[in-house]
């Protein structure tokens, strides 16, 4: 019980803490990819000492707690406020099952016993321990949170903000497919729904980007459009929509979608790092045993935070590469392109881990291991030759100049 | 206008090539643009001006529109004759001159006040132009404040305070940009 809520609180705390560093960093790469030098005056409070800016977030926090919480007058009440709290109990409550490490040895403090020091038992770095069902609460959960998108517009009476919960829906909806796909020749390779597991997995044998590379990127592409982040921003557009479902919140309930937003996309990173980068697992550094020291616990937390933090460095960068997707390209990338890749992906990984448990039952010949990353190589290359060259995504932009008058005025 | 209009001139979207097809070429593309523009801020190379702490580079400073100054002769009297042609030109209506009878042989009239709202004024430098004897001028002085209206409306002793502040480092430009007037 204890042991639990001291992870609970760790964690909330840490992502939380996260979250508001991350607006910093991404304002802050959002400059630099600019030419700019980003925030770097706020540090302590009534000193002159700036500390490159590090007091921002307390200080952007502070400001957004004070703004005037304003309800409009025309919103369903009710479902106006329950809106960003679902969104964000949702986004947090993900965090549950998301480990933060590997294991750590037994220890006592203050007189307090976590794990079985006796029997040399590990303590699990994550809330909630073997949990046989983690990555479908994870899917159950990040699909509550449409809900209060969803909900939020429809609760605004605001036509922005019913187009961003619209959108929106479509969206998480066509992309929750090849998110899921992505996932599942992961889980058909591991056994096991646990992250745990899974990272274990990984650490014995290779990282599944290597192993399933068309699985990875189409997890990678999902979990953007998933996260809402740039080029898949279509809920909350700011050229199109004002600000999307949240055109109509301020004050601290604009905070909740805010930070819920945000961990989303470290929601995302996470899962992205465990599931394809391999966890806390790299070569030379952290072994692959399942039991811990002190010392390769404490470096497998770093490797799996520094992992997660370039995933977010990477969501940052893309964010300025690339200019946002139209909704129709939106819908043909997800549902002609991801979908489809994401099928072949499965079924090759179902019959090339078929074919080596045949012939290869403990999965410990390096001919076998090698022979399979090569042919889903080979698929993942092929598949995507085949799918760009059909141009599933191009669309004909051209306008139809045929057309007379009247039949454009029947079409408006 | 009809979609089927003549004058229209259509021009087709150029087609993609492989490498806009394959896609992944195209995003590495996109990704290491950034990258470099990423790199180059981290180490420090940045347009931005830290503004309190340095001093923004002035480009050309004679050309800079900035605070007015009230040019002085070589005898250090006031250069301007009071023809009222700049406040005739100034479109803020900013310029107040007061005329009076000249003291000396060599003109008639003499600003007896001229006072600019710098706060009313737009930095147009149409005065500047207007003035048939280059005796009004903008400098280079962009940072301009002060506590209250009534400060910032500056006298004829303060704008040519402002010439004996700046003339050494801005000369005056019928001289500067190759004039003969004096």
């Amino acid at each position: 019980m204890l042991e639990a809520l001291i992870k609970t609180a760790l964690m909330i705390g840490g992502v939380m803490t996260a979250a508001a560093y991350f607006v910093l960093l991404e304002r802050k790469m959002a400059a630099w990819a600019q030419d700019r030098i980003g925030p770097n005056r706020v540090g302590i409070p009534l000193t002159k000492i700036k500390l490159f800016g590090l007091g921002q977030p307390a200080a952007d926090g502070l400001k957004i707690l004070l703004k005037e919480a304003h309800t409009p007058s025309q919103v369903d009440k009710r479902m106006y406020l329950l809106a960003p709290i679902i969104i964000l109990i949702a986004a947090l409550s993900v965090f549950a099952v998301v480990p933060f490490g590997s294991t750590v040895p037994a220890f006592s403090l203050f007189g307090f016993e976590f794990g079985d020091i006796a029997e040399n038992q590990q303590v699990q770095l994550v809330v909630a321990p073997g949990c046989g069902i983690a990555l479908l609460l994870i899917f159950a959960l990040s699909s509550i949170a449409v809900y209060g998108v969803i909900l939020g517009g429809w609760a605004s009476n605001s036509k922005y903000s019913f187009l961003g919960g619209l959108r929106s829906s479509a969206q998480l909806i066509a992309y929750e497919l090849p998110l899921g796909l992505g996932i599942l020749s992961v889980i058909l390779a591991t056994g096991s729904l646990d992250l745990s597991v899974i990272m274990q997995h990984q650490a014995e044998h290779a990282w599944f980007a290597f192993a399933q590379p068309l699985g990875f990127v189409v997890f990678v592409i999902a979990a953007f459009a998933e996260a809402a982040r740039l080029p898949f921003d279509l809920p909350e557009c700011e050229q199109e929509l004002v600000g999307g479902y949240h055109t109509e919140y301020s004050g601290i309930k604009l905070l909740m979608f805010l930070v819920a937003e945000y961990l989303h996309m470290v929601t995302a990173a996470f899962l992205i790092t465990i599931l394809f980068l391999g966890g806390w697992h790299l070569v030379g550094l952290t072994g692959s045993s399942e039991t811990t020291t002190w010392f390769t616990a404490i470096v497998r937390m770093i490797v799996l935070t520094t992992k997660m933090t370039l995933v977010v460095a990477f969501f940052m960068l893309v964010r300025w590469s690339w200019p946002r997707f139209r909704f129709d390209q939106l819908m043909g990338l997800g549902w002609k392109v991801m979908l489809p890749l994401g099928l072949v992906n499965f079924v090759a990984m179902a019959i090339f881990y078929e074919l080596r448990t045949n012939f290869d039952h403990d999965w410990t010949s390096w001919t076998w291991g090698l022979g399979v990353i090569a042919l889903s190589w080979g698929t993942a290359i092929v598949a995507w030759f085949v799918t760009s060259l059909s141009g599933a995504v191009m669309s004909d932009n051209a306008p139809r100049r045929n057309l007379d008058l009247y039949e454009v005025d029947s079409q408006i | 206008m009809q979609a089927n209009d003549p004058n229209i001139k259509w021009i087709a979207e150029p087609q993609l090539g492989l490498t806009g097809k394959m896609y992944l070429p195209l995003v590495a593309q996109g990704l290491t643009t950034v990258m470099k523009h990423v790199a180059k801020a981290v180490i420090g190379q940045t347009v931005t001006v830290s503004y309190p702490e340095e001093e923004p580079t002035i480009g050309n400073p004679l050309i800079y529109r900035g605070v007015h100054r009230l040019n002085k002769d070589d005898k250090g009297r006031v250069k301007c004759v009071a023809c009222f042609l700049c406040a005739t030109a100034c479109p803020a209506h900013c310029i107040d001159i007061v005329a009076a009878e000249s003291p000396w042989n060599d003109r008639e009239k003499y600003p007896e006040s001229f006072s600019i709202d710098e706060l009313r004024c737009i930095y147009c430098g149409m005065c500047e132009e207007a003035c048939p004897v280059d005796a009004v001028e903008l400098t280079s002085l962009y940072n301009l404040t002060g506590r209250s209206r009534e400060e910032m409306i500056f006298d004829k002793e303060k704008l040519l305070s402002v010439y004996d502040m700046t003339k050494d480092k801005e000369p005056m430009k019928s001289t500067a940009m190759g004039g003969t007037a004096t």
